[in-house]
C-alpha cells in the first residue's frame, strides 16, 4: 500500500460520455489513468487531484469529486 | 483479418504461449511499417503486430491529410482506393474569414484512414508479419535473459507473448514506453483537444484545405476543412485546454460549425489528442524503441503525424531487425534510432516547437492585419515565404517571432 497523497478531490470518468480517445493518459503526472478494452479508469490511490486532465478532455468527460 | 490468438507452446513451463522476435504494439502508420520493414530488413524474423481494435483502421481519430512527398516514400496515392481526394489549394482563413489562397503547386492528400491503415497493415502480412485483431498488450515485464514478457488481453483470454524486442506503436496512450519506464507525459500547454465532424452537404473548394486561426475558434489551435469529397469535408478543430473559456473541444467545434456550415448534416464525430511537443527524451529502452505519436514525433507546429509515423516505424523495424540478428538488443545497440530519428526530423521538430510557442503571443488582430497585408500580394507571387517576409515588414511584432525561427 503506498500512502494517500494529500487531496481533497479526484478525478473520475463518465464512461457514458468517454469517447476512449486516451488524450487524458500523458497528462496525468502520476499516471493514474489507465486504458483498457472497454472502460478508462482513474486508479483512486494515484490520483493526486491535480485537476490536469479535466479541462482538456474534448467531450468533458472527467470531473472531480470528494476523495 | 480476425485470428484467434496463436497456441504455440513453449517448454518454459511457465505460461508463455508463444515466442516472437519482434513484437509491434499498435497496428497504426507505424507500427504497420515498422513490422513490414523488419521483415523486408530480415526475412527469417518472427515479427507478431497487435492491434487492440477488432479491425485496423477503425476508430479514425484523425483528420486524414498527408504531404505528396513524405506519403510517396511508403506508397503510390495515384488512383489508391484509400484516397479520398487530392488536394491542390492551401487557403488560411483569418479570424474576421478573410481567406488567403497560397501560389505553388503544393499537392497534399486526404487518406480514408480506414482503407490507407488496413493497406499498411495487408502489406506487412504479405511480407510475412502476423497480424492479431482484438489483442491489446495489457503489462510488460522483462526477463532476465533480456527478453520482454508481454501480457495481452483478447476476447477470450489472456496470453503471454515473450520478444527480443517491443516496438510501441500505441499511439498517445503510449503505454509501452510507460511500462519500458520512459517518460512518455506531457505538458497540458503542449496537448490539443480536438474535435472533429464528417459533414456533408456543405458548400467550399473540394481541391483546397481550409485552415483557419483564431483565439475564438480554437485557442492555441486552428480550425481545418479537409475535404473527401464534393460537399463532404472532415471539419474539425484543436485548441489548447489551457487558453480556452472553460467549454471543452466539441463545444467550440458546434459554436463553428453552427456559425460555418448551419446546413451541413453531420455525419460522424471523432474525438482525440494530438501532442504539439517535441519528441521524448528518450524513444528506446533495453529491448524496445517507441515510434510515432507514442514518441511525440508529430510536427508540432501543424499537428501532422501520419508521415512522421511511418519514417519512424521504418527505422524502428530496421533498428530492431538488425539487432536481433546481431543478438545485441541492448538500449545502447538501440538507441542508434533515436539518433537516426532526431537527424531526420527529430531536430526539425525542436526548431518548429519553439516557432509554434512564439506564434502563441499572436492575436486575432495581428492575423486579421496579416491576412490583409497578404492579399495584397498577387497570387502567382504569394508564396508563404514572401507572406512571411510581408509580415516582417508590415507588422513589425512578428520580428520577435522571425528572430526565434532563426536561433
Amino acid at each position: 500500500m503506498r500512502p494517500a497523497p494529500a487531496r481533497s478531490e479526484i478525478a473520475v470518468v463518465d464512461l457514458q460520455v468517454c469517447d476512449r480517445c486516451g488524450l487524458c493518459l500523458p497528462l496525468c503526472p502520476p499516471e493514474a489513468i489507465h486504458l483498457r478494452l472497454a472502460d478508462l479508469v482513474v486508479d483512486r490511490g494515484d490520483c493526486t487531484g491535480c485537476r490536469k486532465c479535466i479541462a482538456p478532455c474534448p467531450v468533458g468527460a472527467l470531473t472531480m469529486v470528494a476523495a | 483479418m480476425h485470428r484467434p490468438l496463436p497456441r504455440r507452446r513453449t517448454d518454459d513451463g511457465r505460461g508463455v504461449t508463444r515466442d516472437t522476435d519482434v513484437l509491434v504494439i499498435g497496428a497504426g502508420p507505424a507500427g504497420a511499417v515498422a513490422a513490414w520493414e523488419a521483415k523486408r530488413a530480415a526475412p527469417e524474423l518472427d515479427v507478431v503486430l497487435l492491434e487492440r481494435d477488432a479491425a485496423v483502421g477503425t476508430p479514425v481519430r484523425c483528420a486524414e491529410g498527408v504531404g505528396d512527398a513524405g506519403l510517396r516514400e511508403f506508397a503510390d496515392p495515384d488512383g489508391a482506393p484509400w484516397v479520398a481526394r487530392k488536394i491542390t489549394q492551401i487557403v488560411f482563413v483569418a479570424p474576421d474569414d478573410t481567406e488567403v489562397k497560397v501560389a505553388g503547386r503544393a499537392v497534399a492528400w486526404i487518406l480514408d484512414r480506414t482503407r490507407f491503415d488496413s493497406f499498411l497493415a495487408e502489406r506487412a502480412v504479405a511480407l510475412g508479419a502476423e497480424l492479431l485483431v482484438s489483442t491489446e498488450a495489457a503489462g510488460m515485464t522483462c526477463e532476465p535473459d533480456g527478453r520482454w514478457r508481454v501480457r495481452l488481453r483478447g476476447a477470450t483470454g489472456e496470453d503471454t507473448c515473450r520478444a527480443r524486442v517491443v516496438i510501441g506503436a500505441d499511439g498517445v496512450e503510449a503505454m509501452v514506453g510507460r511500462w519500458a519506464g520512459l517518460d512518455t507525459r506531457v505538458p497540458a500547454r503542449d496537448m490539443e483537444s480536438c474535435a472533429q465532424y464528417v459533414l456533408a452537404g456543405i458548400d467550399f473548394d473540394p481541391d483546397s484545405i481550409y485552415l483557419q486561426f483564431s483565439d475564438r475558434i480554437a485557442p492555441g489551435g486552428y480550425a481545418w476543412v479537409f475535404p473527401k469529397g464534393p460537399g463532404v469535408a472532415n471539419v474539425g478543430l484543436g485548441l489548447v485546454a489551457l487558453k480556452t473559456d472553460g467549454r471543452n473541444a466539441r463545444q467550440y467545434l458546434d459554436d463553428w460549425v453552427a456559425r460555418r456550415y448551419p446546413a451541413g448534416s453531420k455525419t460522424g464525430c471523432t474525438v482525440g489528442g494530438v501532442i504539439v511537443h517535441t519528441t521524448i527524451k528518450q524513444t528506446y529502452a533495453d529491448g524496445v524503441l517507441i515510434a510515432g505519436d507514442a514518441a511525440h514525433m508529430i510536427n508540432p507546429l501543424s499537428g501532422g503525424g501520419i508521415v512522421n509515423a511511418m519514417k519512424a516505424g521504418r527505422l524502428a523495424g530496421h533498428v530492431a531487425a538488425d539487432a536481433v540478428r546481431a543478438g545485441d538488443t541492448s538500449a545502447s545497440r538501440l538507441s542508434t534510432y533515436h539518433a537516426r530519428w532526431m537527424e531526420l526530423l527529430g531536430d526539425d521538430h525542436l526548431k518548429y516547437y519553439r516557432i509554434k510557442r512564439a506564434l502563441e503571443s499572436l492575436d486575432d488582430d495581428f492575423f486579421n492585419g496579416l491576412a490583409r497585408s497578404a492579399n495584397a500580394i498577387p497570387l502567382e507571387r504569394r508564396t508563404l515565404g514572401r507572406i512571411f517576409a510581408h509580415a516582417l515588414v508590415r507588422h513589425p511584432q512578428v520580428i520577435p517571432v522571425a528572430a526565434r525561427f532563426f536561433i
